[in-house]
C-alpha cells in the first residue's frame, strides 16, 4: 500500500512542476507570505518582549514546526485540502471500485506547489531562529511528524462532514482555517474554554503547543502525550471517515450542489 | 444594414450603468444570504479570531513587560481588532472569480454583454460585502456585549460604518488588481497572499500601525493598506474628527487610484486576452 | 434580404512559446522565448443574410469556435475583415452585444445558488430594457418554454433540460438580431432537444432572427439549419444548403426491407449488405453503379416483402466523409 501511494503522490508532485514557471511563482509566493507574517512578530516582540513566557525564539519555534506541517501535509498529502467537496461530488464512486483503500487514494490526489514555499521557510525557522542546535533537531523533526499527524487527521475528520452535511465544504474549509487560526498563536495565551477547544475540537494544542513543550522539554511524559494525541487522532479520523464512507455506499449521503 | 443599439448609440449613459450596477450588487446580497453556511463560517472565524487576539493583547497588556504595552488603551485591543478584523473578513475574495473566469474561459459570457466586465463582477462582489458588513458587524457588536466592554457611541459607530465602508472599497480595489493579475500569472495565491500581509502589517491588523516606528509609521498610513484598515481602526484608539477626515480623504484618494489602475490593467488584460485568445 | 454576417478573408494565427526541455531550458524561455506561429484561421469568408439559420461545424480543433470568437468581438482576428449587424466585431463589441443572443451548451450565465427571474431582471438592466417590453418578452417567452412553475427555484435545482430553457429565454429577452448558438442541446433528452430545436427554427421564421450553430450532434444541423459551413484546419471545405449536401456527397441511399422470409438477396453491382436482425435486410445502393428501380424490383420479385423504407444516409456519414475526403487531399 506505501508502494502504491508513493507512486501517487510522485505523479502529484510532477503535476504540480510540470508548469515551472508557475511552481516558481506559487513557491516563492508562499515564502514570501510567511515573511511577511514573520515579519509582524518580528515588530510585535521588538516592542512587547515577550507575552506569557514566551520569547521570540519560542514563536519561531512554533512558526517553524506549523509551517513545516501545512508544507509537508499541502505536498504529501494535499487531497486533504477538497476532501469535502470531492466527496460532494461523488467522485469515491470512481475509487470504491478499485482494490486500494479509498482514503489514500482520495489523500494522494493532490499536490501543491505553494506548500513548499511553507516547507521551505518552516524548515529554515526551524533550522536559523528557534533557538535549536543539532541535538534537538531531530526531537523537532518527531514534533512535525507528530503534529502532522494531528493536523492531517483532523483535516480529514472535518473532511468526512460531507458523508453527512451537504454544506460541508465550506464547513470543512473552515474547521481547518480555525485550526490554522489556533495553531498559529502562542499557547500561553489560551485559558478557559479556548484553551479547552485548542485540545479537542480544533486540535491546535496537540498540532503545535505539544510538539512545541516536547521539544523545549524532551520529557517522555511530554511525548508520551504528543504520540498519544496523534495515536488518538489517527484513529478516530479513520473511524469517523470510515463510518462515512459506509453512509455513502448505502446511498445515505447529501449530493453535491 | 447597420445596427443600432436600442440606447445612446452603444455608449451606455451614467444612469443606466448605475440601474446596472445596482441590480448587480443587489444580486451579489441576494446570493451572499443564500448561501448563509459560508456567511456562518465567516461570523464563526471572526469571532474566533476575535477571542484569540483579544486574549493574546489582554496577555501583553497584563504583563506590561516594555514601556510599549503601556501605550495600549486600557480597555485592551480587542475593540480595535474587532474593527480590523470587521473590515477584513467583510471584502470578498473577488480574486478567485477573476482567476477562474481569465483562465477557465469564463470572461467570454461577460464580454458578450454590453456592460463592462468589471461592472458586472466587481457590482456583485460590493453586495456580497455590504452584506458581510452588516452581518459581521451585528456580530461583532453581540461579542462586545456579552464581553463586558463598553459599546462605542452612536457617533463614533456611524464614523466607524463610513470609513468601514470605504475601507472596504479600498481592498477590494486591491484585490481587484490581485485577481486582474491572472492575464499574466497562471494562478493568483501568490500575489493574494502578499496584499494581505502587507495589509496585515501596514494596515495595522493586529495592532494599530502607530505603534511602530516613526518612519515606518510615516509610510505605512500613506499606503492603500492603510487606507483599508488603519483609518477605520485608529477610530478606536484615539477617535477624532480630524482623524475622521483625513481618513476619509486618503480612502477616496486611493479608491479612485486603484479604480483607475484596474480600469487600466483590465484594458491591457483584455487586449492581451483578445489578441491571444481567452 | 439583407446581410447580417459579411466576412472577407478572416485569418488567426496564434504565436506560442516553443517549450524547451530541461532547467536550463526553462530559465533560457523565461528570457528568450522561441515563438511559433500557428494558423487556427486562414481566409475564410463567407455571408450570412437576415433569417438564416446557419450550422458551423468541424472536428475538434478546426477553427469553429475562433471564428465565431471573431465574429462576436472576443477574439481579434490577425488580418481579413468581419462585420456583424453593420458593426465591426473587435472595436464595436459592447454595441453589438445589444444585437446579439448567446447560449453556451457548457457554460451557464445564470447564478446557481439564485432563482432565473432574478437573474433576468439583471440582465434587463444590463441591456438597458425598458421595463414594459422586458414584462411583455418576459411572458411570452416562460409561455412559449412553460417555465412559470421554475422561474423562482434556484437555478441549481432545476434539471438540465428545464436550466437550459431558461438559458435561452436569458439570452432572447433583449431581442437580439443575431442568435449564437454553442452546443445548445447537449447532455439533453430526446424531448428536450426537440422542444429547443422546435423553438430556434419557430422563432427564426416569425421573428426573423438570424441563427449560428455548432454542435456534434448532427440532428441539430437536419432538423434547424438550412445552411452547413464546414470548417476543417481552419479553412471552409464545404457551404452549402443542408440538402444539397447530402445530395453532392453521397450517392447512396439505404434501402430497409421487412420481409416474411429470413432474409432478401439483392446480387447487383453497387449493392451492400449491412448486418441486421432476422427478418430485416439493409442494403446499401450506389446510385451511380444501380438505379433504386432494379434494386426494389429484384427484391420484390422474391415474394414476402412486408414492407420497404428508402432513406439518405445519416448526416453523420455525410460529415465523416467530407472530413474524411479533405484529410486525404
Amino acid at each position: 500500500m506505501l508502494t502504491t501511494y508513493a507512486m501517487q503522490i510522485i505523479a502529484a508532485i510532477r503535476i504540480s512542476f510540470a508548469d515551472r514557471i508557475n511552481f516558481f511563482l506559487q513557491m516563492t509566493g508562499m515564502a514570501v507570505n510567511n515573511g511577511f507574517f514573520f515579519l509582524l512578530w518580528i515588530l510585535f516582540f521588538a516592542g512587547f518582549r515577550s507575552v506569557g513566557g514566551w520569547q521570540f525564539d519560542d514563536v519561531c519555534l512554533l512558526l517553524g514546526i506549523i509551517m513545516t506541517v501545512v508544507g509537508i501535509a499541502g505536498i504529501l498529502f494535499g487531497g486533504y485540502r477538497d476532501m469535502a467537496a470531492a466527496i460532494l461530488r461523488g467522485e469515491a464512486d470512481a475509487l470504491l471500485t478499485q482494490p486500494k483503500p479509498v482514503l489514500a487514494r482520495l489523500l494522494a490526489r493532490e499536490s501543491f506547489a505553494h506548500a513548499w514555499g511553507d516547507l521551505v521557510t518552516g524548515t529554515a525557522m526551524l533550522a536559523t531562529l528557534a533557538g535549536l542546535d543539532a541535538t534537538r533537531m531531530p526531537l523537532a523533526m518527531l514534533g512535525v511528524g507528530l503534529g502532522l499527524t494531528v493536523y492531517v487527521s483532523a483535516s480529514v475528520a472535518f473532511a468526512s462532514l460531507a458523508f453527512w452535511i451537504a454544506g460541508a465544504r465550506s464547513l470543512a474549509r473552515d474547521l481547518t482555517d480555525f485550526l490554522l487560526l489556533f495553531s498559529s498563536y502562542p499557547g500561553s495565551i489560551y485559558t478557559g474554554a479556548t484553551k479547552l477547544i485548542a485540545f479537542t475540537i480544533l486540535p491546535a494544542g496537540f498540532v503545535v503547543l505539544a510538539p512545541v513543550e516536547f521539544v523545549r522539554q524532551p520529557t517522555s511524559g511530554n511525548l508520551g502525550i504528543a504520540a498519544a494525541a496523534a495515536i488518538g487522532y489517527a484513529s478516530l479520523a479513520m473511524f469517523v471517515f470510515h463510518q462515512g464512507l459506509k453512509q455513502y455506499q448505502c446511498g445515505r449521503t447529501p449530493t453535491s450542489s | 444594414m447597420r445596427f443600432m443599439p436600442p440606447t445612446h448609440r452603444g455608449e451606455a449613459s451614467f444612469i443606466n450603468v448605475s440601474a446596472s450596477a445596482f441590480a448587480a450588487a443587489r444580486l451579489g446580497a441576494l446570493q451572499a444570504l443564500a448561501a448563509w453556511p459560508v456567511l456562518l463560517g465567516r461570523v464563526m472565524f471572526y469571532l474566533l479570531i476575535l477571542v484569540v487576539l483579544a486574549a493574546l493583547w489582554d496577555k501583553v497588556a497584563a504583563e506590561q513587560v516594555t514601556p510599549l504595552a503601556g501605550m495600549l488603551p486600557p480597555e485592551g485591543l480587542a475593540i480595535y481588532i474587532g474593527v480590523t478584523e470587521w473590515v477584513t473578513l467583510s471584502v470578498v475574495a473577488i480574486e478567485r472569480g477573476f482567476e477562474d473566469d481569465i483562465r477557465n474561459g469564463g470572461l467570454e459570457p461577460y464580454l458578450l454583454r454590453p456592460k463592462s466586465y468589471l461592472l458586472q463582477r466587481v457590482a456583485p462582489a460590493l453586495g456580497e460585502t455590504m452584506v458581510r458588513l452588516v452581518v459581521l458587524g451585528m456580530a461583532g457588536l453581540a461579542a462586545v456585549a456579552m464581553s463586558g466592554r463598553p459599546l462605542p457611541a452612536p457617533g463614533a459607530l456611524l464614523a466607524l460604518i463610513v470609513l468601514g465602508g470605504l475601507g472596504c472599497i479600498v481592498g477590494m480595489m486591491l484585490y481587484v488588481l490581485v485577481g486582474l493579475a491572472a492575464f499574466w500569472m497562471r494562478r493568483v495565491l501568490p500575489a493574494m497572499l502578499i496584499v494581505q500581509k502587507l495589509s496585515f502589517l501596514l494596515g495595522g491588523l493586529v495592532a494599530p500601525i502607530s505603534l511602530y516606528p516613526d518612519w515606518l509609521f510615516s509610510i505605512a498610513k500613506a499606503t492603500p493598506f492603510g487606507a483599508h484598515l488603519y483609518w477605520v481602526g485608529v477610530q478606536t484608539v484615539t477617535p477624532s474628527a480630524r482623524l475622521f477626515c483625513i481618513g476619509i480623504a486618503w480612502q477616496i484618494l486611493w479608491s479612485m487610484v486603484l479604480g483607475a489602475l484596474c480600469a487600466l490593467v483590465w484594458q491591457a488584460g483584455l487586449q492581451k486576452a483578445v489578441r491571444e485568445g481567452l | 434580404m439583407s446581410q447580417i454576417i459579411a466576412v472577407r478573408e478572416l485569418h488567426k494565427a496564434y504565436r506560442r512559446v516553443k517549450r524547451r526541455r530541461g532547467p536550463l531550458g526553462a530559465v533560457r524561455e523565461l528570457f528568450s522565448p522561441d515563438y511559433q506561429t500557428q494558423d487556427a484561421v486562414s481566409r475564410v469568408s463567407f455571408t450570412v443574410s437576415e433569417g438564416e439559420r446557419v450550422a458551423i461545424i468541424g472536428p475538434n480543433g478546426a477553427g469553429k469556435s475562433t471564428t465565431l470568437k471573431m465574429l462576436s468581438g472576443v477574439l481579434q482576428p490577425t488580418s481579413g475583415s468581419a462585420e456583424v449587424l453593420g458593426l465591426t466585431p473587435s472595436r464595436q463589441r459592447r454595441a453589438l452585444a445589444y444585437g446579439v443572443g448567446v447560449v453556451f451548451g457548457q457554460r451557464s450565465q445564470l447564478w446557481a445558488e439564485l432563482s432565473a427571474r432574478d437573474a433576468f431582471l439583471l440582465l434587463r438592466r444590463i441591456y438597458d430594457q425598458d421595463a414594459d417590453v422586458f414584462r411583455r418578452r418576459l411572458g411570452e417567452l416562460v409561455e412559449r418554454f412553460g417555465i412559470a412553475n421554475i422561474l423562482d427555484q434556484p437555478v441549481r435545482q432545476l434539471s438540465l433540460g428545464q436550466r437550459m430553457r431558461c438559458e435561452i429565454t436569458a439570452s432572447l429577452l433583449h431581442g437580439p438580431k443575431l442568435l449564437f448558438l454553442d452546443e445548445p442541446t447537449i447532455g439533453l433528452d430526446i424531448t428536450a432537444k426537440a422542444a429547443i430545436r422546435d423553438f430556434i427554427r419557430e422563432q427564426s421564421r416569425e421573428a426573423g432572427q438570424t441563427v449560428l450553430l455548432t454542435s456534434h450532434d448532427t440532428r441539430d444541423i437536419e432538423l434547424v439549419c438550412e445552411r452547413v459551413i464546414v470548417i476543417n484546419e481552419g479553412r471552409i471545405v464545404v457551404d452549402q444548403p443542408v440538402a444539397e449536401l447530402r445530395r453532392r456527397f453521397l450517392s447512396r441511399k439505404v434501402i430497409t426491407i421487412q420481409s416474411a422470409t429470413p432474409t432478401v438477396t439483392v446480387d447487383l453491382p453497387g449493392v451492400t449488405r449491412r448486418a441486421s436482425e432476422a427478418h430485416t435486410t439493409i442494403l446499401v445502393v450506389d446510385t451511380v453503379r444501380v438505379r433504386i428501380e432494379q434494386v426494389i424490383a429484384m427484391a420484390l420479385a422474391q415474394g414476402g416483402i412486408n414492407d420497404v423504407t428508402i432513406e439518405d444516409p445519416p448526416m453523420e456519414e455525410v460529415i465523416h466523409e467530407i472530413y474524411a475526403a479533405h484529410a486525404s487531399r
